[in-house]
């Protein structure tokens, strides 16, 4: 009897589990990503629009992965640079983040929250535990997040030769869009 | 019993969890774009040979060459600061992208006051599946000088030469590439009678990142002993160049050594007459910078 409770309880988890999972998980690989730099001397923006993010709504998880290379720069020359001297994209060819958020929230209900969210941020292979404000949307069932956060060069490894110095920001100011879409079973 | 197989139960699901996460992210970025290869070389050319790279598109470099005198030797030494006091060659040219494969240039050298125009196309571009780069390059040169005697240039067309060459580039690692470079030059009245007007030559050249912005950068290319008539009165030498390249944001910056006063390939490919080994080794240095003219 305590056998036939366990092969239930077994074959239960093997059937529903993947299922529900899956009903929890919104994917995306269109996460629009913008950086800025500002100096007096000049502005530098570049756009990554194919970045990588997954949602588990039901545990809080969440994960970014964006391609280096995948950053648009105005000045192909710049785009160039950013890879080979500042994020060595060939060394490193993508950055991430994987945390949970920290506030509890009814995904099933629509509204925008303002949520903390805590985790691991990796540029240029170094790792930083950063806390993170995101403000989620939910609206029929979509979801959308839209965040704002500062990256510090130095914190990240990433250094700036003393002659560009007036050229390139040390904070960089970095803007996070993403549309979900449901991961659905086929 | 029912509780440890219920905890394990429960690890399970998290951990197929976890792995979920996982795989979906890489099935999501399994749709990368093909990433090329950049920056084999930081610059047009290597200390004498043109690289593999063209400019972007919309982007225009302005490269100034410039080749002392002898170091030793009968022409060195302390009368002439060592070479300093001399200038064999200088040149100034621009490049511009007309896409991001295909650039086209203008440049004047001080020898034999001649002007060029070149092109190069990006051939083959190094990626996941393409195990090298291939760049065509051409360059046509007219000399401008007066003829040193009547009968030097009949035509025009004898003061003209020509030189194609198709460049193969890989870059190994970020700090580390090679390139391999046959060539063929043409010249409709070669400078020394006894000369042809064909002469084959294969350039070798690489690139050895020290420090960040700091690179090794060298090339050799044989021209003797391709085809090349071994009893010319003249000696003449194959050219080897050494130097240091330095990158800053626009700016490249590369100081070198080479036994060849001439810089563009037209010129030092055939006249390369001093020699590394008798003090003809010379000091050099280019500077190269970029402007983006068009904001994509």
């Amino acid at each position: 009897m305590k056998h036939l409770n366990i092969m239930f309880l077994v074959l239960l988890s093997l059937f529903i589990s993947p299922k529900i999972l899956a009903q929890e998980i919104y994917q995306t690989n269109q996460v629009i990503t913008t950086f800025f730099s500002t100096t007096p001397i000049e502005d530098i923006k570049a756009v990554s629009n194919s970045g990588a993010s997954i949602l588990n709504t039901e545990t809080g998880e969440i994960l970014f992965q964006i391609r280096t290379r995948s950053f648009q720069f105005r000045k192909a020359l710049m785009q160039e640079h950013f890879n080979e001297n500042y994020l060595e994209s060939e060394k490193h060819p993508f950055s991430s983040f994987k945390g949970r958020i920290l506030d509890k929230i009814n995904f099933g209900k629509d509204g925008e929250y303002q949520v903390k969210c805590s985790g691991n941020l990796i540029i240029h292979g170094v790792g930083r535990k950063r806390e993170i404000l995101l403000t989620i949307q939910v609206k029929n069932g979509q979801i959308s997040i839209k965040s704002q956060f500062d990256v510090a060069c130095k914190d990240h490894d990433i250094k700036i030769p003393k002659i560009l110095w007036e050229n390139i920001a040390e904070v960089i100011s970095v803007e996070v869009n993403v549309n979900y879409q449901k991961l659905t079973n086929e | 019993m029912n509780k440890f197989f219920f905890c394990l139960l429960l690890i399970s699901t998290f951990s197929v969890c976890a792995q979920d996460m996982d795989s979906i992210m890489q099935n999501l970025d399994s749709g990368a774009e093909r990433e090329f290869v950049q920056a084999t070389f930081k610059s047009p050319r290597l200390v004498l040979l043109q690289t593999n790279e063209t400019q972007n598109k919309g982007d225009l470099a302005f490269w100034i060459g410039h080749r002392f005198g002898d170091i030793g030797g009968e022409f060195g030494g302390s009368h002439t600061l060592f070479g300093l006091d001399v200038a064999t060659d200088l040149y100034i040219g621009f490049d511009y992208g007309i896409t991001d494969r295909m650039t086209i240039g203008v440049g004047r050298s001080k020898f034999n006051e001649s002007y060029n125009l070149l092109a190069k196309y990006k051939l083959l571009r190094q990626h996941e599946f393409m195990p090298v780069s291939v760049t065509l390059f051409g360059q046509s040169n007219w000399i401008t000088r007066k003829a040193f005697n009547n009968n030097e240039f009949p035509s025009q067309n004898d003061r003209t030469s020509h030189f194609f060459q198709a460049t193969v580039a890989k870059k190994f690692s970020p700090s580390f590439s090679l390139m391999l470079s046959p060539g063929y030059l043409f010249r409709a009245q070669p400078q020394d009678p006894q000369e042809m007007q064909n002469l084959f030559s294969v350039g070798i050249g690489g690139r050895l990142k020290i420090y960040k912005r700091f690179s090794l950068i060298a090339d050799y290319t044989l021209v003797n002993g391709l085809g090349r008539s071994k009893d010319l009165n003249t000696e003449y030498y194959n050219p080897l160049g050494i130097g240091l390249e330095i990158e800053t944001g626009g700016h490249v910056f590369s100081l070198n050594f080479q036994n060849s006063s001439y810089i563009i390939e037209n010129n030092f490919i055939p006249n390369t007459q001093k020699s590394w080994e008798d003090g003809g080794v010379r000091f050099g240095f280019a500077i190269s910078r970029n402007f983006n003219l068009a904001g994509r």
